[in-house]
């Protein structure tokens, strides 16, 4: 069928797309050319006259600033802390989730408030619970006896990126269990039957049965928290500000910085790229090692 | 000799399940009760140390002041005790409740915009075969690989061109890019699950495919349709970094922006800025544990597919 004509119901199909395909020419391939386009320029809003054609210069300019390379690092640290804190603690509330016990569904709609919070929100409530004067965290460790003395949470560089991510995964874990709670129920019972008639203990039979069926569930669940993690902007925003003394510096901060601060366009735009690029490139990686182990 | 009675290993097993939920509840509730118990503290009670986990004197007075300032029955007044004690209003009082409208214009304007885009782009991937149909859904989902923060400078530079700085449209289309692609994505995977025969019948009766959708498939897929309408509503309402960057007076502003606001603003009360959080928290909130059923059904749906 080398040459077909459009069939009538090609036809209707592409009436019934038409508003789809309009929209994501609209608000997504048009927007990817064009900073693509944007990148390859030095534009400064504040000099909105002076456009000049620099090639390549804003990526060579972004991957040989060693602060760049600082900030990719902190991605990384910040993403590689939250999905594997999301893999385990997701894990456990799944294999919760999974068994039958009186107030199960009270639990699971319990789940959902994390992931409906506003992000902005998540935000001030983290930061009012670190606040080194009143917040609940210190009154807690203090009354416990944990500490001795109130702690400068997020103002300690060495603190601030975990703390951002404990934020993080408290939102991020309502989801991720609910996907792996989907692989969960797909395991044929009579596995786990089979196995308590040969007498293997609750713990055997997890890591036998449960932790390889859940497979599929884990590379869908890190896929999409990679991606999260790394594009992740509003608790930097919201709780440090990059800081203390840049601490907290990650890519998609430095891209906000770069194009609403220091107002260019140009380099904000290539930095963007090199991150989607980075996004894609772990997308694929993580899916080459996953399934492979399958 | 009396021997104790083993413990039965259900008992073990409900001793662990108990235990684990508690820990599990404590988890998810303690930072929002937290937040709820401040916002209901006057400022004096809640910078006590330590802490009053719940407050000796609670209060709405917080609540009062936004709705009475947001109605214009109050004026702020920055001077004077904390809103919680009475007197003092801070002069962002008066925004959140427009900001909240504005919030709930532009979600509803995207669960509409959803809902009219991706029915017939969903119900066209699921039953009709055309060419590229096997990678359409695919290619529509890896749009959402590209992070919102590469978006965000051309579509600056497109909403500037067009004059729509601060104005709601620049959101609503905007947050298409956001929603559109999950709700094709949940729709079609739903609308595959229904017979093909339910097509076919319909159309030998002389249905044109228009018709097929709107009286068979419709009624039918009204779990999706809720599903796919909370996805939209709360992404838009909860949405940040392109609201950040598009508005810039309380004409435009969403919550969240205001919200933002306050928080980074060292005059506002504590007790008052955990109030503003408790109003963002509660309408998303009230609809993800009401609509709990469709919301997980909706996220699986998505998932079984991928």
């Amino acid at each position: 069928m080398a040459i077909r004509a459009v069939s009538h119901d090609e036809r209707s199909a592409f009436g019934l797309l038409a508003g789809l395909v309009a929209v994501l020419m609209a608000v997504t391939a048009f927007p990817i050319l064009y900073s693509l386009w944007i990148s390859l320029f030095a534009v400064n809003l504040r000099r909105p006259l002076r456009m000049p054609f620099v090639g390549l210069d804003n990526y060579i300019a972004v991957l040989s600033s060693p602060a760049f390379w600082e900030s990719a690092g902190r991605t990384a640290l910040f993403s590689a802390m939250a999905v594997a804190a999301v893999l385990v603690i997701a894990t456990l509330v799944a294999v919760l989730l999974d068994q039958e016990f009186p107030g199960r569904r009270v639990l699971s709609a319990c789940l959902l408030i994390p992931w409906a919070i506003p992000s902005v929100a998540n935000g001030l409530m983290w930061k009012w619970i670190y606040d080194a004067n009143y917040g609940a965290l210190n009154g807690l460790l203090l009354q416990l006896g944990f500490i001795n003395s109130a702690m400068i949470w997020l103002g300690d560089a060495n603190r601030t990126l975990p703390l951002i991510a404990n934020a993080f995964i408290w939102k991020e874990v309502p989801l991720a269990a609910i996907l792996l709670l989907v692989t969960l129920k797909s395991i044929p019972s009579d596995l786990y039957a089979a196995a308590a008639v040969d007498g293997a203990p609750a713990f055997r039979r997890f890591v036998a049965i449960t932790l390889p069926a859940l497979r599929p569930g884990f590379l869908l669940v890190a896929l999409y928290e990679a991606m999260m993690a790394i594009r992740h902007f509003d608790l930097f925003f919201l709780l440090t500000e990059g800081g203390p003394g840049g601490a907290s510096d990650v890519v998609a901060w430095r891209i906000y910085v770069e194009t609403f601060r220091n107002l260019s366009f140009g380099t904000g735009a290539a930095m963007s790229y090199i991150l989607a690029l980075a996004t894609l490139l772990m997308s694929y990686a993580l899916i080459r090692s996953m399934a492979e182990k399958l | 000799m009396i021997v104790p009675r083993p413990i039965g290993p259900r008992v073990v097993r409900a001793a662990i399940l108990a235990a684990a939920s508690v820990l599990l509840l404590a988890y998810v509730l303690a930072p929002v009760a937290w937040l709820l118990s401040s916002s209901l503290q006057t400022e004096r009670e809640i910078v006590s140390i330590p802490p009053h986990w719940i407050p000796d004197h609670p209060t709405a007075q917080n609540f009062r002041a936004i709705f009475a300032t947001g109605l214009g029955l109050a004026q702020p007044s920055p001077n004077g005790a904390d809103p919680a004690s009475g007197g003092f209003i801070p002069s962002v009082a008066g925004n959140l409740l427009p900001a909240m409208g504005n919030s709930f214009i532009v979600a509803t304007a995207v669960v509409i915009l959803n809902l009219l885009i991706g029915v017939p782009a969903a119900y066209a991937i699921a039953k009709i075969r055309f060419r590229g149909r096997g990678v359409a859904l695919y290619a529509i989902l890896a749009t959402r690989v590209i992070p919102d923060i590469a978006l965000v400078v051309p579509f600056f530079l497109v909403v500037r061109k067009l004059g729509l700085l601060d104005n709601l449209a620049s959101l609503i289309i905007t947050y298409l890019a956001i929603t559109v692609p999950f709700s094709v994505f949940v729709l079609a995977s739903f609308f595959e699950q229904m017979p093909d025969d339910l097509d076919r019948a319909a159309r030998v009766d002389g249905c044109s495919r228009l018709q097929v959708l709107l009286r068979v498939f419709l009624p039918l897929a009204r779990p999706a349709l809720v599903a796919i309408s909370l996805f939209a509503f709360l992404a838009s309402w909860n949405e940040f970094l392109l609201a950040l960057m598009f508005t810039q007076t309380a004409a435009s502003q969403t919550l969240p922006i205001i919200v933002a606001g306050i928080t980074s603003d060292f005059t506002v009360s504590f007790s008052f800025l955990n109030a503003a959080g408790v109003l963002a928290v509660l309408p998303p909130v009230a609809l993800a544990v009401i609509f709990e059923r469709y919301i997980v059904s909706g996220l699986t749906a998505g998932a079984v597919k991928g």
